[in-house]
């Protein structure tokens, strides 16, 4: 179009979240309540057949200790009680061993790896290199003209993350903006500062092993990002975050 | 004297056949008249084997400290609920108004880029996704084998 050639830059950002793979602990009134529904549930049920099964087979063994003759050596077949069964369950039970909610990379604080806090969400952070600084931000890559900024982010994490990622874009509009201007040095009539659009992601492929990572990255949560982040684009970014 | 008894046989078997078409098709009619009867759902029928009086679990009444425990725990379960309801609508005002102010400065910028980011994307929806669970996937668990039966009961009217 013929109008006169705005002073901002444009960047396009990609925010990828690895949602989360395990359920977060329930709260304390969340847990007094579940008990309470339970009580609750269990006073107003009927008794099940497996438990009239029990109640019944504990009648017949009082009666046979309290008889003088035993009723079921006269039938000559040996039952299995519903006590044993029960037994039997919690040991198969017990011998299960399923796989641990803390991981290794929890305990070892490896921010690098996906397989920490399972329980919430995890973003990607990169370190780029902006004007003469060395920053952590979320993956940005500079718009070119014919492509969408959907496109520009996508490319974003095409190049951090190479091309074989799986991951499901939220539809076509930004979530977020962070307008800056250049420094007085480098800041001209034409190039006042630069606007970076921030687009969500989530991540569908849980192995990346294939993706050759050029940069420095991190896999944070967002309580972390206020370590990583600097102030005004944390306030930028936190307001698009569902925690 | 040949063609004449054939033929009074052809006659009389047409007209009792078509007396016959004609109760067929009244009875059809009657049936079909009558209203169609109704699918039991088998949910709302509790099986008679449960109305026995000796299912009647046997426990302890309530005490009355009991009863004012649970009163006040279902207090502050309200309280909390609400409180988490209103933190949800305040993160998702916050996450839209965001929305809002980037498209506003995008509209600034460029508008064939505005048009393209409100454009409906439609390989967003339909969505799926796997819930969380307790625990994560234990890596090489062999899962015990077995066949499924379906046993609900088909009816037609």
């Amino acid at each position: 179009s013929a109008a006169a050639r705005r002073p901002w830059r444009l960047f396009g950002a990609m925010c990828l979240l690895r949602l989360p793979r395990i359920t977060q602990p329930l709260e304390k009134e969340e847990e007094e309540m579940a008990a309470l529904m339970e009580q609750i549930e269990l006073e107003k049920s009927l008794y099940s057949d497996h438990e009239m099964r029990k109640l019944e087979e504990e009648e017949r063994l009082k009666r046979r200790k309290e008889s003088l003759y035993d009723e079921d050596e006269a039938h000559g077949k040996t039952v299995i009680m519903a006590q044993d069964l029960e037994e039997k369950w919690e040991q198969k039970f017990l011998r299960f061993k399923a796989a641990p909610r803390i991981t290794d990379a929890d305990k070892s604080n490896d921010r690098t790896s996906l397989n920490r806090k399972l329980d919430s969400n995890l973003m990607l952070l990169v370190k780029q290199k902006i004007g003469n600084q060395e920053l952590w931000l979320l993956p940005q890559v500079e718009w070119q003209p014919g492509e969408t900024l959907r496109s520009t982010a996508e490319r974003a994490m095409a190049t951090f993350l190479g091309d074989h990622i799986q991951a499901k874009v939220l539809g076509n509009a930004p979530y977020g903006i962070y307008k800056y201007k250049f420094p007085r040095a480098i800041r001209t009539e034409d190039n006042m500062g630069a606007k970076v659009f921030f687009f969500k992601a989530f991540l569908q492929s849980s192995d990346l092993s294939q993706a050759k990572l050029k940069a420095d990255y991190l896999w944070v949560t967002k309580k972390e990002l206020g370590d990583y982040l600097k102030s005004e684009y944390l306030k930028k970014v936190n307001r698009f975050l569902l925690d | 004297p040949c063609r004449a008894q054939p033929k009074k046989k052809k006659k009389v078997d047409v007209k009792k056949e078509q007396a016959q078409k004609e109760r067929m098709k009244k009875r059809l009619k009657k049936l079909e008249k009558a209203a169609p009867e109704l699918i039991p759902i088998e949910d709302f029928i509790t099986p008679l084997k449960y109305s026995e009086s000796n299912r009647v679990r046997s426990l302890p009444a309530l005490s009355p400290e009991e009863s004012e425990r649970r009163v006040l725990l279902l207090k502050k379960w309200c309280l909390f609920k609400q409180k988490q309801d209103e933190a949800e609508k305040k993160a998702i005002k916050a996450v839209v108004e965001s929305q809002q102010e980037a498209l506003k400065e995008l509209h600034l910028e460029s508008e064939e880029l505005y048009e393209a980011a409100i454009r409906r994307d439609e390989g967003l929806f339909p969505f799926e996704r796997d819930g969380p669970t307790h625990t994560p996937p234990l890596p090489g668990y062999d899962p015990p084998e077995g066949k499924c039966i379906d046993i609900t009961k088909v009816y037609t009217q």
